[in-house]
């Protein structure tokens, strides 16, 4: 019996499996908080500073803590926001996750603390629980972040020639960070976390002062008066005239909210309550004034239910497909450990393999790739030979990734930006003339294996 | 060796935090009332009464208005105008966050702070809009002044 819930606890916290979806999580994370939070810093004067209207909320907080927020100076606030924000912004690019992560939930405490008002809700309690759960660990930075790509440059040993490196990595069997496995207890409780909030919620309207079976509420909302938290949308009236049906929808509402974990735990529903979790949270959207919260975090943790083995057998999927179809070629110098660690951090963006990497040092003839294609062309700068013929060349061959590149399309508007083309090729240039310096091949430290 | 250390980390980590989670989401109102006690507070991370989002909505419900008076004039102000934050998707005023004005406690600091967001309005007055029943009198409402200052 011991060793049979010692399986079980193993299966369900212990053991290692992809964290894709943790990695996904953390972005909408970010963007939640970013949405709910960073509105309120844009008045700082009239939410913060010593001339704001505060509200404290002690049973959150100690007194001790309170007081203490509460003695900051203005100046001290401001730099609180400056950091704040910043930290958000590495946490959401995955640079050093785990500490960003803890930045912030250090910022999301202090402006709760100094004025509950506006930030301070019900979801607020639950995005901070999540963020706490996402602080234990680096996992969430494990992918769609900068750490990924910065892991994706291991130190190369003396001795070893790179592009022999770049082989043993590229092709089949490429330990991408997108399959990285992790122990599962982080997704499993913010899975937890999910049902129960439901389950607790459902209890709470039909026990103690919850008035969901004794009274009416959804016909009370839909009655309630102008510039209430219920919005304007088409069915409205009809509903605040069919009291019957208010409170049906309700007891429906109720049943749901109490049977959401056996529904999201058992395989067999939980796609129909995967399904049913993400229809109920755009009906709130549509018809309520509820918090950011509701329908940029809870959405996406309906997704933690979906078995990350599919996720990665998804895309495994598109990528062997890739690898059949006609790819991307991506031309770089094979002797330059900079340009291989460039490539390897393409690899790790180029999620559905739609690149692929030829190093144009090991081919004799390049025309057989493309006519165009000359070694001087090659050995200047980057090239993207596209699917469609054309050929692009140093910062337009980046560019013109950033399309094809699902995590780099945040990159497009910059990269695309009127006078960008100018900007972008001074500074390819740049670096591609000293790309040898880049490295960490002592011998090429004055930029002596450029030819 | 490393591994079974990790794992009885994790293991430790998983029961206390349930145990925290699943203590808090009770405790308020089911443990509390059984053990006929107030237990104590997990301070920092959860809310203080369990989850209970819109548990309880009732047929009555009390809003808050500012007025501004200019001379003998007196002006509603737009309370987007008062709290002015946007956020993405929906409305904080809307959510009735004006309420907390209506705090006899509150009343010196929000009249302060009405005071320096509004200096073209000699004197102000807060009140409260009582909607007996939405059901049953949709359109009617009692008007209390709360406080002027």
């Amino acid at each position: 019996m011991l060793t049979g819930i010692k399986s079980i606890w193993n299966r369900l916290f212990l053991e290692e499996r992809p964290s894709i979806g943790l990695s996904f999580f953390r972005l909408c994370v970010a963007f939640t908080v970013g949405a709910h939070v960073i509105p309120t810093l844009l008045q700082l004067q009239d939410n913060y500073l010593h001339t704001a209207f505060k509200e404290k909320n002690p049973s959150f907080f100690n007194w001790q803590t309170l007081v203490l927020v509460e003695k900051s100076p203005d100046w001290f606030v401001k730099v609180m926001a400056a950091l704040f924000c910043v930290a958000l912004g590495f946490f959401a690019a995955g640079l050093f996750s785990q500490f960003s992560c803890c930045l912030v939930v250090l910022g999301c405490y202090y402006f709760y603390a100094l004025n509950s008002l506006h930030i301070g809700t019900l979801s607020y309690d639950i995005l901070l629980v999540t963020l706490s759960l996402m602080c234990v660990t680096g996992y969430p930075g494990d992918f769609f972040s900068l750490d990924s790509l910065l892991k994706a440059d291991p130190f190369i040993p003396h001795g070893i020639r790179p592009r022999d490196l770049l082989k043993n990595t590229l092709g089949e069997g490429n330990p991408s960070a997108y399959w990285k496995k992790r122990p599962f207890f982080i997704q499993r409780l913010l899975q937890m976390q999910l049902a129960f909030i439901y389950f607790y919620t459902g209890l709470g309207k039909i026990t103690g002062d919850g008035n969901w079976l004794t009274g009416n509420p959804i016909w009370y909302l839909m009655n309630s008066p102008p510039q209430s938290v219920v919005k304007h949308f088409v069915f409205r009236e009809f509903f605040a005239g069919n009291p019957a049906l208010c409170y049906w929808i309700g007891v429906v509402i109720v049943l749901f909210e109490l049977l959401m974990p056996a529904l999201l735990f058992w395989r067999s529903t939980r796609f129909f309550a995967i399904f049913y979790g993400l229809f109920f949270h755009v009906v709130l959207l549509v018809t309520l004034h509820v918090p950011t919260i509701f329908f940029f975090l809870f959405p996406p943790m309906f997704f933690l239910f979906i078995e990350p083995e599919k996720i990665i057998a998804w895309i495994d999927k598109r990528r062997q497909r890739h690898v059949i179809a006609a790819r991307e070629k991506i031309i770089y110098d094979g002797r330059c450990h900079f340009c291989i660690a460039s490539i390897r951090r393409l690899e790790v963006l180029d999620l559905f393999g739609n690149l692929e990497p030829v190093d144009f040092q090991e081919i004799k003839d390049l025309s057989t790739l493309d006519p165009r294609l000359t070694y001087e062309r090659c050995h200047s700068e980057l090239q993207l030979l596209a699917k469609n013929g054309k050929i692009y060349g140093g910062f337009y061959a980046f560019r013109r990734l950033s399309l094809s590149l699902p995590l780099l399309w945040p990159f497009v508007p910059v990269l695309y930006f009127p006078g960008m083309q100018i900007i972008g090729s001074v500074v390819y240039s740049w670096v591609a003339k000293n790309r040898y310096l880049f490295h960490r091949k002592k011998s090429c430290i004055n930029n002596s294996c450029f030819r | 060796m490393q591994m079974k250390a990790k794992n009885t980390l994790i293991t430790i980590f998983v029961i206390l935090w349930a145990f925290l989670f699943h203590y808090e989401s009770l405790r308020a109102n089911y443990l509390s009332p059984f053990l006929h006690r107030p237990l104590p507070k997990f301070k920092f991370l959860f809310p203080p009464a369990g989850w209970i989002m819109f548990y309880r909505v009732d047929d009555s419900e009390v809003k808050a208005a500012v007025y501004g008076q200019k001379g003998e004039e007196l002006e509603l102000i737009d309370p987007h105008r008062i709290f002015n934050n946007h956020w993405l998707g929906y409305d904080n005023i809307r959510r009735n966050i004006l309420i907390s004005a209506l705090d006899p406690y509150s009343a010196e600091r929000f009249c302060r702070y009405l005071k320096r967001k509004f200096p073209e309005y000699d004197h102000f007055a807060v009140a409260e809009i009582i909607y007996p029943s939405v059901t049953k009198y949709r359109d009617k409402n009692i008007l209390k002044l709360a406080y002027r200052c």
